[in-house]
């Protein structure tokens, strides 16, 4: 499975204490070099440089093209007060995930929030840490055989990361791994 | 030359509802004591962050790295909520 990343995604993903199993969910996860530029401290550049060493983390080749796409989506989703700041990294990762077909691990709001109305990006797949860890437990990589044993695992992440997903978001995951459970 | 693309109402309504939501979250859970000993510009750029959940402002208000801010709004007991 192929996955792209981003610098808010990586900051705090990189705390958590089980990060190694990223590893074993994806294939290929793809960074973009801004992206590199935007980590400056030990624990982030730590973890990157790891997961580099191990093949896991590719540098993603850009193309002219996509810089063009760049520009267009830039003037599009520009000035829409509801929109937190996007710097260009983030946004260059969803453009990436997009033509990879590839899913975009992301805590941005903001580009949560493109993927909501724009019609050439709905349907990109936007995980933050909570649809990772849920898809960390159907591919068997996380263990549960209740959904209070999912929230444990919540519940270390939001502790390790000083994290909080929004009740309703995590109210959907627990109905959804529900379900999954009494199959 | 691209136009915007607007969301609609409902869905700008609904990011409202979250955006305060998140933000009273942020408001109660933040270190009060630790944010008003802070230099007045940290101490600005921790308040923006927990006003709009916006890390690029606050980081760039407090002259820092996003991660390195990071660090920061942790030491201040600020959630990241999404």
């Amino acid at each position: 499975m192929l996955g792209v990343i981003d610098a808010c995604f990586i900051i705090d993903w990189c705390r958590y204490r089980y990060r190694g199993l990223l590893e074993k969910f994806f294939s290929t996860l793809f960074v973009h070099e801004e992206t590199l530029e935007q980590l400056k401290s030990e624990r982030s550049i730590t973890y990157i440089s790891e997961l580099l060493a191990k093949g896991i983390l590719r540098l993603y080749p850009w193309s002219h093209r996509e810089e063009d796409e760049f520009l267009k989506l830039r003037s599009e989703i520009a000035s829409n007060s509801r929109i937190p700041s996007l710097e260009r990294p983030d946004i260059l990762c969803l453009i990436m995930a997009k033509n990879l077909n590839a899913t975009l691990l992301s805590e941005n709001v903001g580009i949560h929030r493109v993927v909501e109305f724009h019609k050439e990006y709905g349907n990109v797949i936007v995980w933050t840490a909570l649809e990772t860890l849920e898809n960390l437990v159907y591919k068997g990589l996380l263990n549960i055989s209740s959904t209070n044993e999912f929230l444990r695992y919540v519940k270390e992440y939001e502790y390790d990361t000083g994290h909080i997903f929004k009740s309703s978001r995590l109210e959907n995951s627990l109905r959804r791994l529900k379900s999954w459970l009494e199959k | 030359m691209a136009g915007k693309i607007k969301p609609s109402k409902e869905l700008i309504e609904k990011w409202i509802r979250e955006d305060e939501e998140a933000r009273s979250i942020r408001r109660e859970k933040a270190n009060w004591d630790f944010i008003e000993k802070q230099p007045p510009k940290i101490r600005l750029a921790l308040i923006v962050f927990i006003e709009t959940g916006d890390i690029y402002k606050a980081a760039h208000i407090a002259n820092l790295t996003i991660d390195e801010f990071d660090e920061l709004r942790l030491k201040a007991g600020i959630p990241v909520i999404t």
